[in-house]
């Protein structure tokens, strides 16, 4: 019996009572909590850990909440931002999305409604993407987050046992040549770490592949893609295997303040 | 303005331009002679009009609202002619440039038509003049015609210009109001944000324990200061006392500007504040939180540590002081706007500070002006009035 830690949610605020209270709030909700007053010190902490949300004051001085969020997506992929606003134009909200930041909320803060977001993304399927090709793991990120999955990224063998270690997966992709190793062992470490994830393995290299896709298909792995993706197939595979009997979720526009 | 200041305004304008009963005597005797003219003139105007994209574009009616305008304007010309220049025929003459504005004519349409119409009117009245009697009242009769129009045009031009400058405000007001409505929201929100999730904690936690319950309270109590510090901020900017002046030492002030301050250890300060230098007249609480907000400033733009230099010089009846900081400098493109009202760089405050300061200094005969160099820091330099030159020049 695994037990499923309580969710990490990231406080980013440069008002240190504000961060207190929600510390307060999400605390005695049973999440884990942690804040920081500036970029660089929420950065030192999202690469110590997981965080499955980060709530991200936007006007901060130094590096701003986007600045922040931009840096957290490329150690952390699967965090969810929450950008939080005292004030800001449909431009910074575009803006905001654009990097795929997934809500941005105005102050004074409706907790009635960012506790329903956090209780939306927590439910948000946990994908992983493991693939050297950062072109394609953008791409797929791009298009898996607007359809309602939380995306995390490793391109390579070692980084993807890291992420592994890290969070509990619904589902991991796998392609399985990587340079500094095989699809194949990363596989059987989500047997060892995230027994309960299912697989998808990815490869563009069908014939001396074969024997690699037939061993982890023997092994558990619930499905096989090949590039170039059949992206309505893959989409499909992955609701079977994320969602089972769920619907397809759409990701919901975030409403920007006035 | 008024209707009769307009008035007296014309009649002195018709003063300057030396104008007498024989003008208004030759003028109407001229309109019987230019009268038959006045349709082929009017017909030349809007044919003319229409070769000119800037003013054809506000003719929005088409045929029937040109021919309307021949109207208006054939009125205009038989009332210039008929020699009763009253409060009546000032204000229609106002109403002129008034209209302009609200259609979007652009004066120089009116100086150029205007310069038509004369040309038009002149040549009608060459024509007509029978040149028996020499050419003498011919002369004196078109330079009588001349200064009316001069004189209406005179009239125009300051109803467009007054019109324009009261819409040109009222753009700003507002542009005003949304900055105001955009720096205000962001230093009441933060405070809200924290006194709405400390309700949301008192009314629902689960597992409320005094301790933090209390703490909530006071955190609440706090909060609501600072917005109410926001406030006063705003509404002692709008209404700043009229400074009392007497005469002080500049390195009093910035000696104690500086303590109150407290730069800390990371800003090294230096200053050379020469006691030789003449005592300024000025409200020294005031001058002293425009000191305080030139060097927060200095302190905000050094986060690393830095130095403040404060140097004073006596020069040409004033003595300036240099705020110089070592820190990040202004970007060129923001140097012009720095001492706006509700303008920051920063990520918290409301941006009043250089705006309080300029507006101190003013009131107390003194001036502010920044130079920057991105990277390399920027120098504010305050100049204020010397006490003895001011006692010698009052």
């Amino acid at each position: 019996m695994i037990v499923k830690p309580d969710p990490k949610i990231l406080i980013v605020d440069d008002d240190v009572d504000i961060c207190r209270n929600l510390t307060d709030i999400l605390t005695d909700l049973d999440y884990r909590v942690d804040s920081a007053h500036d970029g660089p010190s929420a950065l030192e902490l999202v690469r110590r850990t997981h965080y499955d949300i980060a709530l991200l004051d936007l006007r901060m001085p130094g590096m701003n909440g986007l600045e922040l969020y931009r840096e957290i997506k490329k150690l952390r992929a699967g965090t969810v931002a929450v950008l939080v606003t005292a004030y800001a134009s449909g431009a910074t909200v575009e803006e905001a999305r654009a990097a795929g930041a997934w809500q941005v909320v105005s102050k004074p803060v409706d907790l009635v409604t960012l506790l329903a977001l956090v209780d939306e993304a927590l439910g948000q399927p946990l994908i992983l993407i493991v693939d050297d090709d950062r072109d394609l793991c953008a791409n797929l990120w791009d298009l898996l987050r607007d359809r309602g999955y939380r995306v995390n990224l490793a391109h390579g063998v070692r980084e993807a046992s890291e992420k592994l270690a890290d969070s509990s997966f619904k589902v991991v992709l796998i392609d399985l040549k990587m340079p500094d190793g095989n699809g194949a062992e990363v596989f059987r470490q989500v047997r060892g770490a995230n027994p309960q994830a299912r697989t998808i393995v990815i490869t563009g290299h069908r014939p001396e592949m074969d024997g690699m896709v037939a061993s982890v298909l023997a092994e558990g792995a619930d499905a096989v893609c090949y590039k170039p993706f059949d992206v309505p197939r893959l989409l499909e595979a992955l609701r079977s295997l994320a969602r089972p009997g769920g619907e397809l979720l759409e990701s919901r526009p975030g409403a920007p303040p006035e | 303005m008024e209707r009769a200041l307009r008035f007296e305004r014309y009649r002195e304008l018709q003063a300057y331009v030396g104008w007498t009963p024989d003008d208004t005597r030759r003028v109407m005797a001229a309109g019987p002679r230019i009268e038959p003219h006045l349709t082929g003139l009017i017909d030349d105007f809007y044919e003319e009009i229409d070769r000119h994209p800037g003013a054809r574009n506000v003719i929005t009616g088409g045929r029937e609202q040109v021919e309307r305008l021949k109207g208006t304007l054939i009125g205009w010309l038989r009332e210039l002619l008929a020699g009763t220049y009253d409060s009546a025929y000032v204000e229609r003459r106002w109403r002129v440039g008034w209209r302009h504005v609200e259609i979007g004519l652009d004066q120089v349409y009116t100086n150029v038509a205007l310069s038509r119409l004369r040309t038009g009117l002149c040549r009608a009245l060459e024509q007509s003049w029978d040149r028996a009697g020499g050419d003498g009242e011919l002369d004196e009769t078109v330079r009588s015609l001349n200064k009316l129009l001069d004189l209406d045009l005179a009239i125009i031009e300051h109803a467009y210009r007054s019109e324009y400058m009261d819409r040109l405000q009222q753009t700003e007001r507002l542009a005003t109001l949304g900055q105001v409505a955009g720096g205000v929201a962001h230093e009441l929100r933060n405070p809200l944000n924290v006194v709405r999730t400390s309700v949301f904690y008192l009314l629902n936690a689960r597992n409320p324990i005094p301790e933090k319950t209390a703490e909530h309270l006071k955190r609440i109590e706090r909060q609501v200061t600072v917005a109410d510090g926001v406030i006063s901020a705003l509404s002692n900017f709008a209404k700043m006392p009229l400074p009392a002046f007497q005469p002080v030492q500049v390195s009093r002030l910035a000696h104690e500007a500086l303590e109150n301050e407290g730069l800390g250890d990371s800003v090294r300060v230096e200053t050379d504040l020469p006691e030789s230098l003449p005592p300024v007249l000025v409200d020294g609480d005031q001058v002293r939180i425009v000191f305080a907000n030139l060097i927060r400033n200095a302190r905000d733009a050094m986060p690393q540590g830095g130095s403040l230099t404060v140097i004073g010089r006596a020069a040409d009846g004033c003595v300036e002081v240099d705020f110089a900081d070592s820190g990040t400098g202004i970007p060129q493109e923001d140097l012009a706007r720095v001492m706006e009202p509700l303008y920051s760089t920063k990520a918290r405050g409301l941006g009043l500070g250089l705006a309080i300061a300029r507006a101190i200094l003013e009131k107390n005969n003194g001036s502010l002006k920044v130079a920057s160099a991105l990277g390399t820091g920027s120098t504010f330099t305050v100049r204020l009035t010397a006490s003895s030159a001011k006692e010698a020049a009052t």
